[in-house]
């Protein structure tokens, strides 16, 4: 096949898009929460696979295959790494990583229709001095991201992931502790995953509901909000119980 | 003007440029006092505040006392600029190390990861103005037991079974950790931390009596030594006044 013609590559990169879909479809969701106490982020996973530290006050929570996940986490890594001891720490945001560094290159990788295709779909987490301050941003396979208020959920089916954002926002609002934000995420984490359509939970379900799947890891980690430099902290099961 | 924005090109242009080596008139700048000790509940770093070049204070109110990760701590002692960044790029490269890696750098990496960076400053240390001889105190998390380290200029590492120290105050300071450790009642690694935190403050007045170069310290008008503790918690900075509570509370 020649790309030499519009179409061709048009259709091409329709197929990538369709492919990586594809690929992706077993993948289970990850959540990103503000809360007062910092941003938790949750998956379910086989440990240290959903969920991981980026910078000091930088965390990401991703789906899809582990080696494209590593690339992805290591080139973020990299990079904030590189700002923070050339500037400071203080340098390092999310909004200049996702503008300069990842956006580009996940853009990049996606249009390269002769090499393998990044099958990733993440959030990445910045806690603020305020939850108003935080900045969370959905970042898709072909580079294009957005910030989200509050909450973020990466699933990979749109509609489902729609209706699981909007279910658990409405839950939140009275979530009193981490704990029952991650077992309300973990109840949406279900019914994701149940089927291909989003069932809204029921709450006092959700929140007697041990925060554990069976024979899977909850992976959740909160960007603390402090004074402290690094800001990243692993939960345990007594954190979420 | 190179118009490249490169702020450090221009430094050489300004007042802050290098002193000329071997230039009497510019003598280098030179932190002091600093050291470590074990007590009953881990270890305890301590270290004055003072700068010095030459004969001048250039700062009273330096930190010498650097929190590397949760679980190491440096205390520098030498040429403040080249120990600073030799912190800097510790802290960096073990938080780099624990985030791409999943799992924190061991305690003898981050030890030869110094002593490699002291090393490398062979050329500074011969020629005289970039001399550092750090203390290293780090836990390893399979024991979660701390130890201290301390280093020559040329990275040679030791470990300081009960005690370190380095720069010009230290002398004295070793002195009476060493009579302490033999003859002490309690011996420092006996005490509680109000009795080290006592301990540690009035060893540095006892070094400045000696050292004009160690200073900065005066419990009695609130100005206490930068004192962080390690034990099988991590890293915990102890603030002026909790110190101040401790030195009262002290029998």
């Amino acid at each position: 096949m020649t790309t030499d013609e519009p179409y061709r590559w048009l259709d091409a990169i329709a197929n990538r898009r369709e492919y990586i879909r594809d690929q992706l479809k077993g993948a289970t969701p990850v959540f990103a929460v503000s809360r007062p106490e910092g941003v938790l982020l949750l998956g379910v996973g086989t440990g240290q696979s959903k969920v991981f530290e980026v910078y000091d006050r930088l965390a990401l929570g991703a789906l899809g295959h582990p080696v494209d996940i590593e690339k992805i986490r290591q080139t973020v890594i990299e990079a904030a790494h590189r700002e923070g001891f050339t500037r400071a720490p203080e340098d390092v945001t999310l909004r200049r990583l996702l503008n300069f560094s990842l956006g580009p290159a996940l853009k990049s990788g996606f249009e390269q229709i002769f090499s393998a295709p990044l099958m990733v779909e993440c959030v990445f987490a910045e806690v603020g001095a305020a939850p108003a301050d935080d900045v969370l941003a959905r970042v898709a396979f072909d580079g294009t991201y957005r910030f989200e208020s509050g909450l973020a959920v990466v699933h990979t089916a749109a509609a489902a992931e729609a209706a699981a954002a909007s279910w658990l926002r409405d839950q939140l609002a009275g979530a009193a502790s981490v704990g029952e934000v991650a077992r309300l995420a973990l109840a949406a984490w279900r019914s994701l995953t149940a089927g291909a359509e989003f069932t809204a939970p029921d709450r006092a379900a959700a929140l007697a509901a041990a925060p554990a799947v069976e024979g899977k890891v909850v992976e959740a980690a909160l960007l603390e909000r402090g004074p402290g430099r690094v800001c990243y902290r692993p939960l345990g099961a007594a954190d979420l119980a | 003007m190179s118009g490249d924005g490169d702020f450090l090109a221009l430094l050489p242009k300004t007042a802050f440029a290098a002193p000329g080596r071997g230039d009497p008139s510019h003598p280098a700048l030179e932190a002091t006092t600093v050291f470590a000790f074990h007590y009953a509940d881990g270890v305890i770093v301590a270290g004055d505040h003072r700068a010095t070049a030459g004969n001048l204070v250039f700062s009273d109110r330096t930190e010498k006392i650097l929190e590397l990760d949760r679980h190491s701590l440096m205390a520098i002692a030498g040429s403040p600029s080249i120990a600073l960044e030799m912190a800097r790029t510790l802290q960096t490269a073990f938080d780099y190390y624990r985030r791409s890696q999943l799992q924190p750098m061991s305690l003898a990496a981050k030890m030869r990861a110094l002593s490699r960076l002291l090393h490398d400053n062979l050329p500074a240390t011969l020629q005289g103005f970039g001399t550092v001889a750090p203390i290293f105190a780090g836990l390893d998390p399979a024991t979660g037991r701390p130890s201290i380290f301390f280093y020559d200029p040329l990275g040679a590492q030791f470990e300081g079974v009960a005690y370190a120290g380095s720069g010009s105050g230290s002398g004295s300071i070793k002195s009476v950790l060493h009579y302490l450790e033999q003859w002490g009642q309690p011996k420092p690694a006996q005490m509680t931390l109000a009795q080290a935190v006592v301990l540690a403050n009035r060893l540095l007045m006892t070094a400045a009596e000696f050292d004009t170069a160690t200073g900065g310290v005066d419990p009695l008008r609130g100005d206490f030594a930068t004192v962080k503790l390690l034990d099988a918690a991590g890293v915990r900075t102890l603030a002026p006044a909790e110190q101040a509570r401790l030195w009262g509370a002290a029998p």
